[in-house]
C-alpha cells in the first residue's frame, strides 16, 4: 500500500513538473508570430498582369517587415465602387495603413477620408485621387513615360532612317481609354516633337552645307524633308526654301524664318491620333486601319499592354516591322515575346514591384510616425532587345529571381 | 533498514546531480544566449553602418550628378566630378562586397540588398552611358536635354536604388529586434523551465526525506516489535524445551534430561552414578491413592534436591525412580558414602498429609568407566538388573555394579 502510495507522490511531482514546463514555455512562447499589423493595398484592375507585379512587391515587402497583406483589387479600371468597398473592409479589419491606387478621382475620397479620420494612413499609388489627405503618392509619372518613349523611339527611328536614307514618315499613337494615356501621349508628343524638330534642323543645316559645297544644285531634291509625307511637304520646302534663301546664315536661321506657329502646325502634322481602344481587338483593328490609309507610318506608340498587343499583331501582319518602329506600354510576357521577335522594338515598364514594394514600405513607416517622402517617382524603364537581358531589366521584370 | 537506506541515499545522489546538471546547463545557456544577443547586436551595427555609407555616398554621387547636369564649373571641372564619381562607385561595390559577405543575414534582407545592388549597378551603368553620350558626337540624342535624361532615367534609378538598401536596413533591424526578442523569450523560458526543475527537485527531495524519515520510524517501531515478539518467542520456546526435560510432579529432570547430560561423556568421562527405587510404592498407590503417592514423591524429591543437590545431578527418571550423578569432584568411595547417605534419607520417616509414612528403598551404584556402554540405555539396564536383584534379595539394599 505504501509503495502505491509513493507512485502516487510520483505521478503527482512529474504531473506538476510537465504542466509547469507547459505554462513555462506557453508564456514564452506568446502568440504564435506577432505581426506589426495590416496593410491593405487595393489595386485597380485584376485582369492586367501590372497589378500582379504590384502585388509581388506588396507581399514581399509584408514579408520581409512582418506586416499582414489585405489585398483587394477592382475589376476593371474604371470599378470604383468596389474599391470603397475594399476601403471600408480595411478600416473594419483594422489596417494600420492603406495603399491604394485610385480608380476615380472624385468619387472615393468620402472614404478614403473616413480612413483617414480613422488614423488609417493612406499611400498613393500609380495615381492619385482628388483627396490630399494622403501620406505620400508612389508612382511613376506617366508624361515620362511617354517621353522616354518617344526618346528612344527617336533614337531607332532616325538611326534606321539613317541607314536606309528614308527620313522622317509619320508616327501613329493608339491610346487606351483610361485616363493615364492622355499623359503619356502628351509627353510622347512634346518629346517627341523636340527630337523632330532638332533632327529636322539638323538636317537642314546638313542640306544647306551640301548645297553650298556643290554651288546651286536643285534646292528641293535634297531637301531633308523631301521624304516626308506630302501634307508636310510645303512646309518641310518652305523651310528648306528659307534655309537656302538665307544662304550662308547658319541653320538656327531656317528655324526662326518660320514661325512657332508654324512650326508647330508642321510637327502636330507628323503625328496621326489613332481611335483609343480598350481591347486588344479594337487596337488590333484601328492599327490595321491606319496602315491601310497611310503608306508612310515611321512609329507605331501604343499606351497599354492591350494596345500595344494589338499594334503588334497589325504590324507583324503587315509584314513592315522592319521599316515601322514599334514602342508600347508594360511588360505582359506576350509583349516580351514581341520584342524577341523584334516586332516590338521597346516597352515602357513603370516598375510596378517597385511601386507595390515602396508604396507598402512607406505605409508601414508613417504608420509607425516615420516620415516618408510626400511624393517618389519610381521611374519608368525603357525595355528593349538590346538590354532585356541585363541584371536591373531582369529583376525589374521577374523580381521573385532575387 | 538497509534497504531503505540505500534508496534515499540513491534518491539525494541522484537530485544532487540532477541539480548539479540543471546549474552547469543553466549556466551555459545564460553564457551563449548573452553571446548570441551581443553578437547579433554587434553584427546588426556593423552591417548598418555599411550600409549607411553606401546610401550617403549614394546621395553624395547624385549632388555631384546634379552638379553637371547644372553645368557648373568648366569641362575640366565636369570631367573632374565624373572622375570623382566613379571612384566613389567604386567604393561602394567595395563595401556591398563586404555587406554579402556578412554571416548571419536573413533571407529577407539579403533578397532586399541584392535589389538594391542590381539597382545600384544599373545606376552606375546609366550615369557612364548618359556621360559616354554627353562627351560624343552624337550627344544625348536630338532634342534631348541632360534634365530630362536626369529625372527620367537617372533619379528614379537612384532613388530606388536607396529605397532598397535603407529597406533592407529596416528588414536588418526589425530581423535583428525580433532575433533579439526570441533570444529573450528563449532565455526567459530557459530560466522559467531552470526554476521550475528546481523548486521541483527541491520539492522532491523535502518529500523524499520526509517520507524517508517516516518509513524510518515505522521501521524502527516494527524493529522493537519484533524483538519483544523474539523475545516472548525465547522464553516460550526455553519454557517448552525445559518442560521436555523435566518431570512435572517433582520437577527433577527427566530421563531425556539425563540422556542429554551423559551420552556425550559415556565415551571419555568415568564418572559415579546410582539410582534408587522406593521398595513396594505401588503399596502407597494403592493404600492412600495416586494423590497421596503423588505427594509422597514430591516431598521425597524435595528433600533429595535440598539435601543433594550440591553433590549430584538429580534426575527422576521414572515414577519413583532416581538417579544421581555425582559431580566429577568426588571420588568413588566418597560417592559412595553419598550413597549410603541417600538411602538413608530414602528410607527416614516422611509426613505427606499430616500422615507420616516410611518406606524402605533398593538402589545401584556404578563407577562407570569411560566405553562401558555404548549408550544411556544400556548402562540404566544395567544399573536397574542390579538394583531389581537387591530387590529380589529382599530390597532395602544398595548392590554395586560389577564390571565383568
Amino acid at each position: 500500500m505504501n509503495k502505491m502510495k509513493r507512485k502516487g507522490v510520483l505521478r503527482k511531482i512529474a504531473l506538476c513538473a510537465v504542466s509547469l514546463t507547459m505554462l513555462a514555455s506557453a508564456t514564452a512562447c506568446g502568440k504564435p508570430q506577432d505581426t506589426g499589423g495590416k496593410i491593405a493595398v487595393i489595386c485597380k484592375n485584376e485582369k492586367v498582369s501590372f497589378w500582379d507585379e504590384v502585388k509581388k512587391g506588396a507581399v514581399d515587402c509584408c514579408d520581409e517587415m512582418g506586416y499582414e497583406l489585405l489585398y483587394y483589387c477592382a475589376e476593371g479600371d474604371n470599378d470604383f465602387a468596389s474599391q470603397i468597398e475594399d476601403i471600408n473592409d480595411a478600416i473594419n479589419k483594422n489596417a494600420k495603413a492603406i495603399v491604394i491606387a485610385p480608380n476615380d478621382t472624385t468619387e472615393l475620397n468620402e472614404t478614403l477620408e473616413k480612413a483617414n479620420d480613422k488614423g488609417i494612413k493612406i499611400v498613393y499609388i500609380n495615381s492619385k485621387a482628388n483627396y490630399d489627405g494622403n501620406v505620400s503618392f508612389v508612382g511613376s509619372q506617366d508624361f515620362d513615360g511617354g517621353a522616354v518613349a518617344a526618346r528612344n523611339a527617336a533614337r531607332v527611328m532616325f538611326s534606321t532612317a539613317n541607314e536606309s536614307g528614308a527620313y522622317v514618315g509619320k508616327v501613329a499613337i493608339i491610346g487606351h481609354t483610361a485616363s493615364t494615356a492622355d499623359l503619356r501621349i502628351t509627353g510622347f508628343k512634346a518629346t517627341f516633337s523636340a527630337s523632330l524638330g532638332q533632327y529636322i534642323a539638323k538636317m537642314k543645316a546638313q542640306a544647306a552645307a551640301a548645297n553650298e559645297a556643290s554651288g546651286s544644285g536643285v534646292p528641293a531634291e535634297s531637301a531633308p524633308a523631301q521624304g516626308a509625307a506630302a501634307a508636310q511637304g510645303g512646309a518641310a520646302q518652305g523651310a528648306a526654301q528659307g534655309g537656302a534663301s538665307a544662304g550662308t546664315g547658319d541653320s538656327g536661321s531656317g528655324a526662326k524664318a518660320m514661325t512657332a506657329e508654324e512650326q508647330q502646325a508642321m510637327i502636330a502634322s507628323f503625328f496621326i491620333d489613332g481611335q483609343r481602344c480598350a481591347t486588344k481587338e479594337a487596337a488590333y483593328e484601328e492599327a490595321k486601319k491606319i496602315l491601310e490609309n497611310n503608306s508612310d507610318i515611321k512609329v507605331f506608340y501604343a499606351t497599354n499592354t492591350n494596345t500595344t498587343l494589338g499594334v503588334c499583331q497589325a504590324v507583324e501582319e503587315s509584314d513592315l516591322s522592319d521599316t515601322i518602329t514599334v514602342v508600347g506600354f508594360n511588360s505582359d510576357e506576350e509583349e516580351l515575346k514581341y520584342i524577341r521577335t523584334g516586332i516590338l522594338d521597346g516597352t515602357i515598364i513603370q516598375n510596378p514591384y517597385n511601386m507595390g514594394y515602396i508604396g507598402v514600405r512607406y505605409a508601414i513607416q508613417s504608420s509607425n510616425g516615420e516620415s516618408v517622402t510626400g511624393n517618389l517617382d519610381t521611374g519608368v524603364t525603357w525595355i528593349s532587345a538590346k538590354n532585356i537581358n541585363d541584371d536591373d531589366i531582369q529583376l525589374l521584370l521577374y523580381p521573385e529571381k532575387a | 533498514m538497509a534497504r531503505s537506506n540505500n534508496r534515499s541515499t540513491t534518491a539525494y545522489t541522484f537530485a544532487a546531480i540532477l541539480l548539479a546538471i540543471v546549474t552547469a546547463a543553466n549556466m551555459f545557456l545564460v553564457f551563449y544566449l548573452f553571446n548570441s544577443i551581443s553578437t547579433i547586436g554587434r553584427n546588426t551595427s556593423t552591417t548598418m553602418n555599411t550600409i549607411n555609407s553606401v546610401n550617403g555616398e549614394l546621395q553624395s554621387i547624385n549632388q555631384r550628378v546634379l552638379q553637371v547636369v547644372a553645368g557648373i564649373g568648366n569641362e575640366q571641372a565636369q570631367k573632374g566630378v565624373i572622375a570623382s564619381i566613379d571612384t566613389s562607385f567604386d567604393s561602394i561595390e567595395e563595401k556591398l562586397n563586404t555587406f554579402e559577405n556578412y554571416e548571419g543575414l536573413s533571407d529577407a534582407t539579403m533578397k532586399r540588398f541584392r535589389h538594391a545592388r542590381v539597382f545600384i549597378e544599373a545606376y552606375r551603368k546609366r550615369l557612364n552611358t548618359v556621360f559616354d553620350q554627353m562627351g560624343s558626337q552624337e550627344g544625348l540624342g536630338d532634342g534631348v536635354t541632360l534634365a530630362d535624361v536626369y529625372t527620367q532615367d537617372i533619379n528614379p534609378l537612384k532613388t530606388t536604388a536607396s529605397e532598397m538598401l535603407v529597406a533592407s536596413i529596416s528588414i536588418n533591424a526589425s530581423d535583428t529586434a525580433r532575433r533579439q526578442a526570441k533570444s529573450a523569450k528563449i532565455f526567459i523560458a530557459t530560466e522559467m523551465i531552470m526554476l521550475t526543475i528546481l523548486i521541483l527537485g527541491e520539492l522532491a527531495i523535502f518529500l523524499i526525506s520526509r517520507r524517508a524519515k517516516r518509513v524510518n520510524a515505522e521501521l524502527e517501531e516494527r524493529e522493537r516489535n519484533l524483538q519483544e515478539v523474539g523475545a516472548k518467542l525465547k522464553s516460550t520456546r526455553q519454557k517448552a524445551s525445559d518442560l521436555a526435560l523435566t518431570n512435572l510432579l517433582t520437577g527433577m529432570k527427566n530421563r531425556y534430561a539425563l540422556d542429554n547430560d551423559i551420552s556425550g561423556r559415556l565415551e571419555s568421562d568415568r564418572f559415579n552414578i546410582a539410582v534408587f527405587d522406593m521398595d513396594n510404592f505401588r503399596m502407597i498407590n494403592d493404600t492412600y491413592g495416586y494423590e497421596f503417592g503423588d505427594e509422597y514423591l514430591a516431598a521425597i524429591a524435595d528433600r533429595l534436591k535440598e539435601e543433594f543437590g550440591d553433590v549430584a545431578e538429580v534426575y527422576n527418571i521414572t515414577g519413583n525412580e532416581f538417579c544421581f550423578v555425582f559431580n566429577k569432584e568426588y571420588s568413588e568411595s566418597q560417592s559412595m558414602a553419598f550413597v549410603q547417605k541417600i538411602h538413608s534419607v530414602l528410607t527416614s520417616p516422611f509426613t505427606v498429609l499430616n500422615l507420616t509414612v516410611q518406606l524402605t528403598a533398593s538402589g545401584a551404584a556404578y563407577h562407570y568407566l569411560p566405553g562401558d556402554c555404548l549408550n544411556v540405555n544400556s548402562l540404566l539396564v544395567k544399573l536397574d538388573t542390579t538394583m531389581r536383584s537387591a530387590k529380589m534379595n529382599g530390597g532395602n539394599m544398595v548392590n554395586t555394579v560389577v564390571n565383568m
